[in-house]
């Protein structure tokens, strides 16, 4: 179970693309009202850490800005703590809700995927 | 005082060949924090080398007290990032205490101005030392000697602004891409006990000469008596706003060019902090897609100064500034609004909607009037001093659609169902 997250490959270099089609169709019979997204952390993000899941059964109903609040709160950080960014907050989080984003974003083989990460560091 | 022509004279080493070097004579204005430019004819290319050398220049400093007692003693290799946070701060305090118009001469002993910098020399009672803000990061999760990011050093400065009664600023920092505009005005008009702002300085922020901002102008200038003034600062604690944001995983994504370089129309801008990969950066202004910054990597001698009266402040000027290809930025950056009014507040609102939200599809950060429910309540600073009390600080709301009972559906594991 867990071990889907640790792994270093990206979900979509785990499987093939038939595979993850078919898991959608699958999954979407089984829970039609639910969105399906893949949520990774960015290969060189260090500071936040590891979520044990990487799938997750939306509401589409939910907005961009409360999944991303899950998200926040799986991660355990604080608000003080650098928000995650993720890759479809490029849209207005606010008012858009996950069946939205999906219809726009989601990928060929049906999963929405967003990728997390903080800031960088400087120093040098 | 010698007049302002003469001074740059002085001061540009290089001469007028630099100058032209630096802003080619072009049709496109030169935004310095707020402040437009034209340089085609030339005239102001003396002006903003003015504007520019009057910003507090921090950089990397060797020979100082070693950090804690033990530590390091010079910070470059890792302070670049502390020291854009000290830049942009020293720039809120000029806003704050001289105004954005005040301008430096190599003779000054102004007395305000040398408080303001007293403040940064790197000593550890100074309030904004590298000292303090290394050791301030270890709260932060970053040992002393770590990289920090935009927001690592701005929850830092944040954290020491609430020991500094003088500046009695209020330094507010974004969450998640989101302005919430009720929040910040909670936080501005709450009442401090006990101190005054008898000594505050009050900005007049107004338009003059060949200066032209974006905005209202004229807002607060010569608008009542001593009096008034007092009320109003009484009413609002002067605002140090910082927006962390993250415009791309690996490159900024162009779609935020024209916004980002919008921010330094606006006449609150105190600059951004940001760099290149690893190199932090003070970003103070633009050209086309020329970026303006303050680079602190140079290693200058520590100044260690016998009367705090006249501190001996050559090295805290940069004469001209560096540039680089917007394309080039990192897209991990904090932008920096100060508003010394609760009119300025609003009018950096309306710029703001203007400039960044409308006609964008995808807007670099959001301004929402109200907390989203489902946030964790607005943490209300404690005071110095005051007992910190743990029990009130509830980090976390409780999410109502993550109920026991969708996760039973869960049946392989490998969904999380909300």
């Amino acid at each position: 179970m867990g071990d889907d997250a640790k792994s270093s490959k990206p979900f979509k270099q785990r499987k093939s693309f038939v595979s993850r089609r078919d898991e959608v169709a699958g999954i979407r019979a089984k829970f039609p009202s639910k969105i399906p997204v893949i949520v990774e952390r960015y290969h060189k993000e260090k500071d936040l850490p590891l979520l044990d899941k990487t799938k997750f059964l939306v509401p589409q109903e939910l907005t961009m800005s409360q999944f991303v609040t899950i998200i926040r709160n799986r991660m355990s950080l604080s608000s003080t703590s650098v928000l995650p960014y993720c890759q479809q907050q490029k849209f207005s989080k606010h008012v858009m809700t996950m069946a939205e984003v999906y219809k726009e974003e989601k990928d060929e083989d049906g999963f929405l995927y967003m990728v997390y990460a903080s800031q960088e560091m400087f120093g040098s | 005082m010698a007049g302002p022509v003469m001074d740059a004279a002085c001061i540009t080493y290089e001469g007028i060949s630099l100058e032209q070097d630096i802003f080619p004579r072009t049709k496109e204005p030169v935004w310095i924090l707020g402040k437009e430019y034209i340089t085609d004819k030339g005239e102001d290319n003396v002006n903003i080398l003015r504007d520019i050398r009057s910003r507090l220049w921090c950089t990397y400093r060797k020979n100082f007290p070693a950090i804690g007692g033990t530590g390091p003693t010079a910070d470059n290799g890792w302070g670049c990032m502390l020291r854009c946070g000290q830049m942009i701060f020293a720039e809120a305090l000029i806003c704050r205490h001289l105004g954005r118009h005040w301008q430096w001469d190599p003779d000054t002993t102004h007395p305000t101005y040398m408080q303001i910098l007293q403040n940064f020399l790197d000593k550890k009672d100074s309030l904004y030392s590298i000292h303090q803000i290394a050791q301030m990061g270890v709260s932060e999760g970053k040992p002393v000697g770590s990289w920090f990011g935009p927001n690592t050093i701005a929850q830092v400065l944040k954290k020491l602004t609430s020991f500094d009664d003088w500046s009695s600023l209020c330094v507010h920092i974004a969450m998640d891409n989101t302005v919430i505009i009720n929040d910040i005005k909670t936080l501005c008009k709450r009442e401090l006990p006990t101190k005054t702002y008898g000594e505050a300085t009050y900005n007049s922020r107004t338009s003059t000469g060949s200066e032209r901002q974006r905005g209202k102008t004229g807002l607060d200038s010569k608008d009542g008596a001593a009096a008034t003034k007092h009320r109003k600062l009484q009413a609002w604690r002067p605002l140090l706003l910082f927006i962390p944001l993250r415009l791309g995983l690996s490159e900024m994504n162009s779609v935020y060019n024209e916004p980002f370089k919008a921010c330094f129309t606006f006449r609150h801008s105190v600059g951004v902090i940001g760099g290149k990969p690893n190199h932090a950066f003070y970003f103070i202004g633009f050209y086309g897609n020329n970026l303006l910054y303050l680079d602190p990597h140079t290693t200058q001698q520590a100044v260690n100064p016998e009367r705090m009266s006249h501190i001996p402040d050559e090295s805290y000027h940069c004469v001209y500034p560096s540039r680089m290809n917007i394309s080039d930025l990192d897209p991990s950056i904090a932008l920096g609004f100060f508003c010394s009014t609760e009119e300025e507040f609003d009018d950096l609102c309306t710029q703001i909607n203007e400039h960044i939200l409308s006609g964008h599809r995808r807007p670099m950060f959001e301004l929402a009037n109200d907390r989203p429910p489902h946030w964790p309540s607005l943490e209300i600073p404690p005071r110095p001093g005051d007992e910190l009390n743990c029990s009130q600080q509830s980090d976390f709301t409780e999410l109502n659609y993550e109920s026991d009972e969708a996760k039973e559906f869960d049946t392989d594991g490998e969904y999380e169902i909300l």
